[in-house]
């Protein structure tokens, strides 16, 4: 009992302890507690919804969702590991603890916090959808307890066992590229959505009969059955529960004896590229350069480019096979690559993180400011233009408006370049420290995810102000003013590159300390 | 003689903690100096705002005659910094983080490349030239830093604890560097927590105390006949903890 005390103390000091004397991340984790009650209400609420629909159906949908809590527990702190200092074994291998109470107690630390009471509460709704009668809500208890307790000991048990690979450079590197694996698959069921797929219930009911005799299928289903069958069920669950918690602490035992594997370096090649020679020798060659090598080699940056394109892609596709045919479709989806292909220079600096200090003592003027974005801005260009054209092609042959290629392309120019401008400015007025590892929560250290969702927004709001006065005349079918496009976009850069350094420049040391939060 | 850097009532504070409470450093040009002080003393907090890194909530700074936050353009084209932590840009190999620091600063890429080699050269890292600065181990950071530092060719160096988690070879290497550094006339200020390696390789020392200076001037004025670890535990009470205290420690009871 001591050590469960012992480990939420820890965990809630640590929460605390991120907040102390920082008014912004104060705000930020008032902004994560307001969401998290409000997903916890809405989603109680929508899980006692289901109460109305037919018992089977609520069945079938709670065995889903229980199903794809569990996959959600066991995947997405994976994504998080390294975020949270109560997880990682290795944090507390020096102390002599026996392994059973550091089970307890790393057990209480990852059920200590916001969003597992969220998700706790909405797993509580299963209750209202399913339960009937006094001893189904007393079988219902122990299942929703069951499940997150399953929830708990199986995300555990995930990182315990991978710690030793997530702690090496490399595992992280993988991992943080896996993390386009979830965006993917968050992605599915839209894709499925839209190519009609037949009859929603019947496919409900087909996943259903498989997830059903899963764990947390069973906890579910245990619910609504209410009787000795669903105490069995429980049984059986309770079962999985105990030897996933066995198996945890075996994982546990090994990773505090076993020390991280060092993997050797390898070497780069030393070509310094076809950019580089192509332009005149100086501080913007030497930005674009190192840009286009970041872009490569760095995972992070591999992530929001992949999950930029996958999302461009995704797009295009389900547009494109039954949509509006014209030039619209073609117009409207590259504009949007445009804006998405932005959206990862809003924060410019934040990659960079900590080494841009490096920049700052080197940089002694605005137009030094001015030439570093300058230097972002063509190596995202570099990479973003070729992405822009080939949406605007795919889009405009598979809507048959292939006249409209052209014009798709100037606009995905004109927008690309506003794009650039306004996230010249984000990136200056509201910069935030982006993790060593991208986590599926918020693209942000702790306690700046107001920061990156206010810098997101800004950005995407003053990109579309900004495109107004293109867009309108082309709602009004002006398609010639596509032509300008290009033009306008080149100033809108030229303007918010010139502005973000003269406000850049001025406030260098609070970039570089907003940046270099650490995570 | 000149003053390579000079900082008046520099003021610094974080929330209610007074990190920096008005430091008068004074440098002068051509020294090796080095800022002594127990954790916490306000070190790094003192360089980054000299070095413009950090903003100073009152007092100034200059730099061989130019005033660090008027002036950015002489002072950041007079400094080289190697600051705390080992923040370097970790995708980089070794050469292309040289190469991309020297053309930052406008040198041109050819000349980058010969300064780069040769420090690469000098710091013995020629080896590991074209692997990426992550996989690096902490002395190979610090060279890396380093050659960074020199590779525009300061007249002031800034270095925060440069020797912390350094092998005694590299170490070497990196006294050796300095030391050469110094002896053309340039200045090199670095902070430390190693009495023995200040005493070995400064003549100008500052010693810091919670906020404050607490002695400056040269070696041998400051330790006046003593050792410095001796002059420092005295000027910053480091003598205080009695023997009643920690009476437990090392006691063993029989069964």
């Amino acid at each position: 009992m001591t050590t469960v005390r012992l480990f939420a103390e820890l965990k809630l000091r640590l929460l605390a302890g991120n907040l102390r004397g920082d008014l912004e991340r104060k705000l930020g984790f008032v902004f994560t507690l307001v969401v998290a009650v409000l997903a916890a209400g809405a989603g109680f609420f929508l899980m006692g919804l289901i109460r109305l629909a037919p018992p089977d159906v609520a069945a079938d949908l709670v065995i889903v969702l229980f199903t794809l809590f569990l996959l959600a527990w066991t995947t997405l702190p994976l994504m998080a590991f390294g975020l949270d200092d109560t997880l990682d074994p290795a944090r507390l291998a020096l102390f002599p603890l026996p392994t059973s109470r550091l089970a307890v107690g790393m057990f209480t630390a990852s059920a200590t916090g916001v969003w597992p009471a969220a998700s706790l509460i909405v797993t509580v709704g299963a209750l209202v959808a399913l339960a009937s009668g006094i001893g189904g809500f007393l079988i219902g208890t122990l299942a929703v307890l069951l499940q997150f307790a399953l929830c708990l000991v199986a995300s555990r048990l995930v990182t315990t066992s991978l710690s030793g690979a997530l702690r090496s450079r490399r595992g992280r590197d993988v991992l943080a590229v896996a993390a386009i694996g979830a965006v993917l698959l968050f992605q599915l069921p839209n894709l499925l959505l839209n190519r009609d797929m037949g009859d929603p219930v019947a496919l409900l009911h087909g996943a259903a009969q498989v997830l059903r005799w899963t764990p947390s299928g069973l906890a579910a289903h245990a619910i609504a059955d209410g009787g000795w069958a669903g105490l069995a069920e429980l049984a059986a669950v309770a079962l999985v529960v105990v030897a996933a918690a066995w198996l945890w602490i075996k994982s546990l035992n090994r990773a505090l004896v076993t020390t991280d594997a060092s993997n050797p370096a390898a070497s780069v090649r030393r070509d310094s590229g076809l950019v580089d020679r192509l332009l005149p020798d100086g501080p913007l060659a030497a930005v674009v350069t190192k840009e286009l090598k970041y872009m490569r080699r760095e995972p992070r940056y591999r992530v929001v480019w992949f999950s930029a394109v996958v999302l461009t892609a995704v797009l295009a596709i389900s547009f494109g096979g039954d949509g509006p045919s014209g030039p619209a479709v073609p117009i409207a989806l590259t504009a949007f690559g445009g804006l998405l292909v932005t959206m990862q220079l809003c924060n410019a600096f934040g990659i960079d993180g900590r080494s841009l200090w490096m920049n700052a003592v080197a940089i002694g003027s605005e137009r030094g400011l001015s030439v570093d974005l300058a230097g972002r801005h063509l190596a995202g260009a570099i990479v973003g233009i070729p992405i822009l054209v080939a949406v605007a092609v795919v889009t405009g042959v598979l809507t048959g408006g292939a006249g409209g290629i052209v014009w798709a392309v100037l606009t995905g120019l004109g927008v690309l370049g506003i794009g650039l401008g306004v996230g010249a400015v984000t990136s200056v007025v509201i910069p935030y420290t982006v993790p060593e590892r991208l986590n599926a929560f918020t693209g942000a250290a702790p306690g700046q995810g107001g920061q990156a969702f206010a810098s997101s927004m800004g950005a995407m709001a003053g990109v579309v102000l900004l495109s107004l006065p293109l867009l309108v005349p082309m709602l009004f079918g002006l398609l010639w003013v596509c032509a300008l496009a290009p033009f306008y976009g080149l100033a809108a850069e030229v303007l918010g590159r010139r502005l973000a350094a003269r406000i850049g420049f001025a406030r260098m040391p609070e970039i570089l300390a907003a940046v270099s939060k650490p995570v | 003689m000149k003053d390579a850097v000079r900082t008046t009532g520099l003021f610094k504070r974080y929330g209610a903690q007074v990190a920096v409470a008005g430091v008068d450093l004074v440098v002068p040009a051509g020294s090796f100096a080095g800022l002594v002080g127990p954790n916490g003393a306000g070190k790094t907090t003192t360089l980054s705002m000299i070095t413009g890194l950090l903003r100073p909530d009152g007092g100034h700074a200059e730099i061989d005659g130019f005033h660090v936050w008027r002036d950015p353009v002489e002072v950041k084209a007079r400094i080289g910094v190697l600051p705390e932590g080992l923040r370097l840009f970790e995708r980089l190999s070794g050469r292309e983080l040289l190469l991309y620091n020297g053309r930052l600063r406008g040198i041109p890429k050819a000349e980058a490349e010969r300064r780069a080699a040769d420090l690469l050269q000098v710091m013995d890292l020629a080896d590991a030239a074209d692997k990426l600065v992550v996989d690096y181990s902490t002395g190979m950071r610090k060279k890396i830093g380093l050659a960074a530092a020199l590779l525009h060719n300061p007249s002031v160096l800034f270095l925060d604890e440069p020797f912390e988690g350094v092998d005694p070879v590299s170490a070497n290497t990196l006294t050796e560097v300095l030391r050469g550094f110094t002896a053309s006339g340039s200045t090199v200020i670095f902070s430390s927590h190693v009495m023995d390696l200040v005493e070995r390789l400064c003549d100008w020392v500052s010693v810091m105390d919670r906020g404050h200076i607490v002695a400056q001037g040269p070696l041998e004025r400051v330790r006046a006949g003593r050792s410095l670890n001796e002059a420092f535990l005295e000027l910053v009470g480091g003598t205080r903890t009695g023997e009643s205290q920690l009476s437990w420690l090392g006691r063993r009871d029989e069964p």
